[in-house]
């Protein structure tokens, strides 16, 4: 079976092309193929500058993490950002083991997140 | 003194080393000095692994959890411990807001923590084998069933999700590089004992990837990350994980071994 994971969007007040994602439950490679089809369709809808809170994604693993540096890239090719806070120790781990914590954007506190985008 | 609260010692003589306090009643602050006495008597004796059974209690005060974690205190000064057993959920609730439940370790009953004792001081090992079907929407029960495992045995938050995490990157490494059939299985073997869990993944070989199989298992592959891969860093996650990572590969199946050494 899948792993579960839910998206839930929210407008970013006062910022254009942008969105925060909340991010619910277990990335992996069962359900990256999802995940990926919807952020495309968010870039492919103009909206380019993301925020993703991670208060509530348990697990990522190293696909999951694949996908994540290619929406950074992606986001900054169009103009845009991908900014993450609120990553829990244990995927806050992986994420630095893979050598991505310097790749990614990555913010304690989700204000902050929210209040560096331009 | 509270009349409800009642304290008295049970030693074990099938198990040396164990003794078991039971309290009954109301833990007020009256009660301090009873229970400092009882565990002075455990501190003389020879048994330093105290199991507090508290399914009888139906109150604790601030001042008797903390004469409690003076008593667990000396007990592991002495090279034992002192767990709770039994505690009932109002109990548990306050204990949980006090911070204590991250200081005591807390069964549900005392066969439980006497089970654990055994399984930390007798050294021995435990296996779980089984085979699942070569797809990737099987490994995430089968991750997340070791990481319990794990768990169970009392490995710590941080080593269950790591070896969640070795057991994931394996499997899906090993269905993505074995032959693409879902008919044939996946087989994982786990070795686990209170020190290390040793794992053994096995699948077949396709016989057209064993090459590129072998070059992507060099040693020297995977030291970069590069912005836009998207796949391909599992092994060096399984590689920084691990203690020790092993292949054997040939035309009839790849086994990949891994041994992680507990370390909370």
């Amino acid at each position: 079976m899948e792993s579960q994971i839910e998206l839930i969007y929210e407008e970013i007040r006062g910022r254009e092309n942008a969105k925060l994602i909340h991010f619910i439950g277990d990335l992996d490679a069962t359900n990256v193929e999802t995940v990926l089809e919807k952020v495309i369709n968010l870039f492919n809808d103009g909206v380019v500058k993301l925020v993703v809170d991670f208060k509530q994604l348990r697990y990522v693993n190293s696909t999951g993490l694949g996908i994540l540096l290619h929406f950074s890239k992606s986001a900054k090719e169009k103009g845009g950002c991908f900014k993450i806070a609120n990553i829990n120790e244990n995927v806050y781990e992986i994420i630095e083991i893979i050598g991505a914590a310097s790749l990614l954007e990555i913010y304690d506190d989700l204000d902050e997140a929210v209040a560096a985008v331009d | 003194m509270s009349s409800t609260f009642k304290i008295d010692i049970e030693e074990l003589s099938s198990i040396p080393g164990v003794v078991i306090v039971r309290f009954q009643g109301s833990l007020e602050s009256e009660t301090i000095g009873a229970i400092e006495k009882i565990f002075t008597r455990v501190q003389m004796g020879d048994s330093v692994f105290a199991v507090a059974d508290m399914g009888s209690v139906n109150l604790i005060s601030s001042a008797a959890l903390g004469e409690l974690m003076g008593a667990r205190k000396r007990l592991i000064e002495l090279g034992g411990d002192l767990v709770l057993a039994g505690v009932i959920l109002e109990i548990r609730t306050k204990l949980n807001l006090m911070g204590a439940s991250k200081i005591f370790k807390i069964f549900n009953d005392v066969r439980s923590a006497i089970n654990a004792y055994k399984w930390e001081t007798g050294k021995k090992s435990e296996q779980v084998e089984l085979t699942f079907p070569s797809n990737l929407k099987m490994v995430p029960a089968v991750r997340q069933l070791i990481s319990r495992v794990a768990r169970q045995k009392g490995y710590g938050n941080r080593d269950s999700f790591r070896i969640e995490t070795i057991v994931d990157e394996i499997c899906n490494n090993a269905i993505e590089h074995g032959l693409n059939d879902s008919n044939l299985n996946i087989g994982i073997k786990v070795d686990i004992d209170p020190d290390k869990i040793e794992i053994d993944v096995t699948n077949i070989s396709d016989p057209e990837k064993i090459f590129s199989l072998k070059t992507h298992l060099k040693p020297e592959e995977h030291l970069e990350i590069q912005n836009d891969e998207r796949r391909g860093r599992g092994l060096m996650l399984i590689k920084m994980l691990t203690d020790e990572l092993t292949f054997n590969i040939s035309e009839q199946g790849t086994v990949v071994h891994v041994k992680k050494v507990r370390e909370e």
